[in-house]
């Protein structure tokens, strides 16, 4: 990982962010379908008598609307380079194809963190839960959650760029190999947002888990990025 | 005596089920190499 | 020229011979199935297990397979890699459906429900539906169907340790590991036996299914024949 490795790799990731900083076409669409999904999750779990509340509710309906939205910002970020054959050119630049998954990966993950953010503020709001009360634990658990998903999402994604059925297949190829962070992310964050729980240990065990899980996610998906990207 | 005979009924069933799938593929396939090799047995003739 | 006789593995002497050593083996395995012991605390129904435990191994056997064969051909360009992956896939959908239906029948009986979200059944329930989503990304996958699945198949073989160590790291009411070494002596020679039989048919469907796709192959060259010797009739 040299020095212009990195140049690279910040410079593709800017790109994009910057094409999403002017037309802020994935955050808007992104953000309104992932508080819909919360919308739809607060009303199919209320029961006759109560209203769905609770740290596991709002952590798992956080985790849940983050998936399923998560799967539009990587459809987005990889169809800009579907339009206009970019990607071609984006290939044929010096950049190695790494930095490219790199960059996209970073890019990916920032686009979620920010609609994530919002997405805890309202789960607290919507299941009467305190989502603040550890900081530092939860932007930690929402960093590692995310990019365990968006390791493995750039690369399906870019594999599907030529495909016509490419946002029936995503979700379908995607979820079951991102449940285990699923699993994790949603389990520390309940513990986060129970204000009854003794410890933190729980939370402690699942960033172990979801630290692991990453690094071999990002490691694989830097192996595999080239040749599945470019194509037969 | 049913759960067990159920199990080992699904797993049986399951395995010639696939068995017979991939046989009938197979046929399939050779019969239309059969085919094509006398077409072109036919043309080179 | 005459034509040529079709060369299918299906009528092959080895392949019959194959076939024929997996029926006595599993002639043999059913014996020692039927002689061993019954378990204390669950009498007759444990004997699901000398058949789910093999299932299971299959399924984690062929993951490795297609896994090995990806990266073959994703990195090797082996097309041959390719059809392994493949076809070992597609084995492992077959007996992980043995394990996830047997597995159930048991637990029903075993523990009183049918489904447990505990480590072990969750992550074998996630590889199944892996290998499940490589068969989708086949069909499905569009141009760049066969990177794409490959590219599955590797993330899919980080499943096996998580499924296999599961066990260890948390506490289950699934049975532990440690239970085949602590087998009785009628009990252990069934298993093993059980677990040779499936293995040796696992062999003979991966070379079965191999078979076919070596067919589709030669189809496809046939085809390419014709269309030359067409156009020089023309």
């Amino acid at each position: 990982m040299t020095a212009s490795w990195w140049r690279y790799t910040f410079l593709i990731a800017f790109k994009d962010l910057r094409i999403e900083g002017r037309s802020r076409e994935v955050l808007y669409t992104m953000g309104f379908s992932a508080a819909l999904v919360v919308l739809v999750f607060s009303f199919a779990l209320a029961n006759a008598t109560d209203a769905a509340q609770g740290p596991v509710t709002a952590a798992g309906v956080l985790w849940a609307a983050t998936l399923f939205t998560g799967t539009v910002a990587l459809a987005r970020v990889l169809d800009r380079e579907r339009e206009n054959e970019s990607i071609r050119s984006l290939l044929l630049s010096p950049a190695p194809r790494s930095a490219i998954y790199a960059g996209k990966l970073i890019a990916t993950s920032l686009l979620m963190i920010a609609v994530e953010v919002l997405l805890t503020i309202l789960v607290g709001v919507l299941f009467s839960t305190g989502v603040f009360n550890h900081l530092g634990w939860l932007a930690l658990v929402l960093l590692l959650g995310t990019l365990g998903f968006s390791a493995t999402g750039v690369v399906f994604s870019a594999a599907l760029l030529r495909s016509r059925s490419r946002e029936a297949l995503l979700g379908a190829l995607l979820f079951p190999i991102v449940i285990p962070v699923l699993l994790a992310a949603s389990r520390a964050t309940a513990c986060l947002f129970d204000p009854l729980s003794p410890d933190l240990e729980p939370v402690s065990f699942w960033t172990r888990f979801l630290f692991a899980t990453d690094v071999i996610y990002i490691l694989l998906g830097l192996w595999v990025f080239e040749p599945v990207v470019i194509g037969e | 005596m049913k759960m067990v005979a159920l199990a080992y009924g699904f797993i049986w069933l399951a395995v010639f089920g696939y068995v017979f799938l991939v046989g009938r593929r197979l046929g399939k396939l050779n019969g239309e190499m059969d085919e094509l090799r006398r077409r072109i047995d036919r043309l080179k003739s | 020229m005459p034509a040529q006789t079709s060369q299918t593995s299906h009528g092959s002497p080895r392949f019959l011979a194959a076939c024929a050593v997996t029926f006595l083996l599993f002639v043999i395995a059913c014996n020692a199935i039927a002689d061993a012991p019954r378990e204390i605390t669950m009498g007759l129904v444990q004997k699901i297990f000398y058949f789910h435990v093999p299932c299971a191994w299959l399924l984690m056997l062929s993951t490795l397979v297609c896994a090995g064969g990806s990266v073959a051909y994703l990195f090797g360009g082996s097309e041959r890699g390719d059809r392994v992956a493949l076809s070992a896939a597609e084995l492992g959908v077959l007996f992980g459906m043995c394990v996830l239906v047997s597995g159930p029948l048991w637990a029903k009986a075993a523990w009183g429900v049918y489904w447990q979200w505990e480590a072990r059944l969750t992550s074998s329930l996630l590889l199944w539906l892996m290998l499940l989503a490589y068969v989708l990304a086949r069909r499905y996958g569009g141009p760049s169907a066969r990177r794409l699945a490959a590219a599955l198949a590797l993330f899919a073989a980080i499943d096996i340790p998580l499924v296999y160590f599961s066990v260890r790291f948390f506490r289950s009411i699934h049975p532990s590991n440690t239970v085949v070494s602590t087998l009785g002596p009628g009990m252990r020679g069934a298993f093993w036996l059980s677990l040779l039989a499936f293995t040796v048919l696992w062999s003979v469907l991966l070379a079965a299914r191999l078979a076919v796709e070596s067919a589709q192959a030669r189809l496809v060259d046939l085809e390419i024949l014709l269309d030359q010797a067409e156009e020089k009739k023309t």
